[in-house]
């Protein structure tokens, strides 16, 4: 498990890279990502290209940064996720809150 | 830093023994000697030094087997062991490593020594600090099994206060579901029928469990008291939204079976495909999930949108959370869906069903943890209701009034009034005994009144399956369109005979029905449009329709010692 | 150490004759086994105390006793009296200077 983010040049947008499992684990290590950065973020990118499994845990975590983002009017998108992941998120409708790619 | 230590010195020779007794007191520590390895035994056992320095080859017992009993006698707490000796071939020193923890090769330095008294402590110390933190955890865990027993077994008398063991319920259900977070509900409807809960909620242990509690709550609450599956949907979505902390959720399929009307309410937030099977046939429809899980949305974008399904004779639904397709066996492979869609595909009896998945899965996963809560459900013929329970006597003096409700288009478009109604008649003790035909008969009327009075539907278009999505589509879609129209209940109760008569008519905004059309067309359908008014005439004691199909009245009676 | 070097000493000369009269005997009975441990445990104290020639004959009569070789354990054992009495007369002599 590895999560890195990566601010872009006007300080806008935030990526967040996930390598991995992102359950449980992640937690703090996803946390950090968002919590601990000199930016405010008005847009966050979660790329899921390396993230092998995502379990509820994740979800609720995805939830609890669109809470720090501002709740209704965050701005955060998924993308590269898998057809795994794809599913995991379909399931829970997760479309509904997030951008999702 | 380091503490006064009681160091035994066993050494036949008198003058090392000397020797190494003023070295250890120039340490700063207690010197105890003994002369052979028994006596040194024998000192340990009285004296519980803290260290030994062992001479190796002595009298009457040598210093290997003096270090053995010692470290037995020990047991789990260190004393280190530094052998002390002349010999010299490797095979010796390594022996004095295997059953001691040193050694220190003679001539005696005196600096080496004292160094390896701080050494050895230093490592008897960290085993020390090891054990009583072994010990603490041990108790902490203690502590959690006992706390987690107490929690499960309260938790055990509020979730299964429900009709889990209804003879058309079967599942599956880890001991230790409530810690996984899965959650399996039942309870029977006033009304009959029953509403059913498979819940799974976000993580694990102690804080998985907690939000079980309130959803439990609600939902035999509700039920109890005849709430439909959209009135349950919002409040506890709405209390789990409100109690628990962001990030944590509920994921459920919420059932709503009515034996009487032949119908399944399905609403799925976030758990993996259920099935309705069809017993006539290999169809198979998937129950999908078409909403976030309970406890994500604010109230006022919540939507309790549910799917409305005929049900048959034969039909089975199958329930499932994701510790099912999660299952994973010894090679690390997943159970997944395509063994369940197999499984499903090859099943000759409807029956059979739910040991042939029970079977394949014990048989895929092995001894490995059990993580699978799976739930199967079918039609039975018997009505039957919630026995409930009152927090009050009731009132059983003979009760002598008369009300008029009108519920109007704002109304019926979001509110479901039956639960009020019911409340209110329950007031009277001796109604309370027939609390299931009450509710049914409330129920069809009130569905009669909006459906084909209010909404102007046409029943005769639940003749067949599609048809019957149609008209519940058509139903949603009036409904909200809906901008004039009223149901009306007239309630009336009197005395009569030291027991009381209940005389309810119920009338609509609609244009009134073809009575006799009607009976005609619902024997004719039966199997799949319930049998509304059939039942409303077995089930109250009398029942009068208007002729122009406006308006009903019925009547239940008690005695006097009801 | 200083204070109990003086008893020190006085052990250590009254030790090493027991352990002298032990060797003679074990030796009159050809008793190997009693012949090697009197010698192993004599070298260390001897070797604790400095006496290292002491040491050094303690330890090869040690390895003749382990090969049964009485006829050299016995000019080893006489040699070890020899080298005793030289140690002993040192020892008491270091012993005298702190009578007073």
């Amino acid at each position: 498990m590895a999560i890195t983010s990566q601010a872009s040049d006007d300080g806008q947008e935030l990526t967040i890279l996930i390598q991995g499992r992102f359950d449980f684990g992640a937690h703090q290590e996803f946390r950090d990502a968002y919590e601990r950065i000199s930016t405010s973020p008005k847009r966050y990118v979660i790329d899921l290209k390396g993230a092998t499994y995502l379990d509820s845990s994740a979800l609720g975590m995805l939830l609890l940064l669109r809470d720090h983002a501002g709740g209704e009017s965050a701005a955060i998108s998924l993308i590269n996720c898998s057809p795994d992941v794809r599913k995991i998120l379909t399931i829970s409708n997760f479309e509904q809150l997030f951008r999702i790619s | 830093m380091s503490e006064r230590l009681s160091v035994l010195i066993a050494e036949d020779n008198a003058a090392d023994r000397l020797l190494l007794s003023a070295i250890v007191t120039r340490e700063g520590h207690r010197a105890l000697t003994a002369a052979d390895g028994q006596e040194a035994l024998e000192l340990f056992c009285r004296e519980r030094p803290q260290l030994v320095l062992m001479d190796a080859l002595m009298p009457v017992m040598d210093g290997f087997e003096a270090a053995r009993l010692i470290k037995l006698a020990a047991g789990e707490t260190l004393v280190p062991i530094i052998f002390l000796t002349s010999l010299t071939e490797n095979d010796a020193l390594v022996h004095c490593l295997e059953v001691g923890d040193d050694f220190l090769a003679k001539p005696y330095n005196r600096v080496i020594l004292g160094a390896k008294i701080r050494a050895m402590d230093r490592l008897r110390r960290l085993q020390q600090t090891v054990l009583e933190q072994r010990d603490l955890i041990a108790k902490h865990n203690e502590h959690l099994v006992a706390e987690q027993r107490v929690a499960k077994a309260v938790f055990d008398k509020v979730a299964h206060s429900g009709c889990l063991n209804a003879p058309n319920i079967r599942y599956l259900q880890s001991p230790y579901a409530l810690f996984n977070g899965d959650l399996m509900l039942a309870a029977y409807k006033p009304s009959g029928g029953m509403h059913v809960l498979l819940g799974d909620f976000t993580g694990h242990g102690l804080p998985a469990a907690i939000g079980a509690m309130p959803l439990a709550e609600v939902f035999y609450g509700m039920t109890t008291k005849g709430y439909g599956l959209a009135d349950i949907l919002r409040e506890v979505n709405a209390k789990l939204k409100r109690i628990l902390p962001v990030g944590v959720f509920c994921c459920a399929t919420l059932i709503n079976l009515s034996f009487h009307r032949r119908v399944v309410e399905v609403w799925n937030g976030g758990l993996p495909d259920g099935y309705l099977l069809r017993g006539g046939s290999n169809e198979r429809i998937p129950l999908v999930s078409r909403h976030l899980p309970l406890g994500v949305l604010e109230p006022a974008v919540f939507d309790e949108k549910y799917e409305v399904y005929p049900l048959l004779e034969g039909d089975r639904l199958l329930l499932l959370s994701d510790g099912l397709l999660e299952t994973r066996n010894h090679a690390g492979e997943l159970f997944g869906e395509q063994r369940l869609l197999d499984l499903m595909a090859a099943n000759e009896q409807r029956g059979q069903l739910f040991d042939e998945v029970q079977q394949a899965l014990s048989a895929f996963r092995g001894e490995t943890q059990d993580d699978v809560s799976l739930i199967e459900l079918s039609l039975i013929e018997e009505a039957r209701s919630s026995p409930l329970t009152f927090s009050n006597d009731g009132n059983d003096t003979p009760l002598d009034w008369s009300a008029c409700f009108e519920f109007r288009a704002e109304t019926l478009k979001h509110m479901n009034p039956l639960p009020y109604l019911l409340q209110l008649l329950l007031e009277v003790q001796g109604l309370r005994s027939q609390v299931g035909a009450l509710y049914t008969v409330l129920v069809e009327l009130y569905s009669n009144a909006l459906e084909h009075g209010v909404l102007r539907l046409d029943s005769s278009l639940k003749r067949d399956v599609q048809g019957f999505a149609q008209y519940y589509g058509e139903r949603r879609e009036r409904l909200a369109r809906l901008e004039e129209g009223f149901v009306r209940f007239h309630l009336e109760l009197r005395p009569e005979h030291g027991g009381g008569r209940l005389i309810m008519r119920v009338e609509d905004s609609g244009g009134g029905f073809d009575l006799a059309a009607a009976r005609a067309c619902e024997q004719a359908a039966e199997q799949l449009h319930g049998r509304g008014l059939k039942l409303v005439s077995q089930l109250a004691e009398k029942s009068d329709w208007e002729n122009d199909g406006r308006g009903v009245s019925v009547e239940f009676s008690w005695s006097a010692q009801a | 150490m200083e204070a109990e070097y003086p008893v020190l000493l006085d052990t250590f000369l009254a030790d090493s004759e027991e352990r002298v009269r032990l060797l003679a005997g074990a030796l009159q009975v050809k008793d190997a086994q009693l012949l090697r441990l009197t010698a192993h445990s004599f070298k260390g104290s001897c070797s604790n105390m400095g006496a290292l020639s002491l040491a050094d004959l303690c330890k090869q009569l040690e390895d003749q006793s382990e090969r049964q070789s009485f006829d050299s354990a016995a000019v080893l054992v006489e040699q070890i009296n020899r080298e005793f009495a030289i140690v002993r007369i040192l020892m008491k002599s270091e012993r005298q200077r702190f009578r007073g």
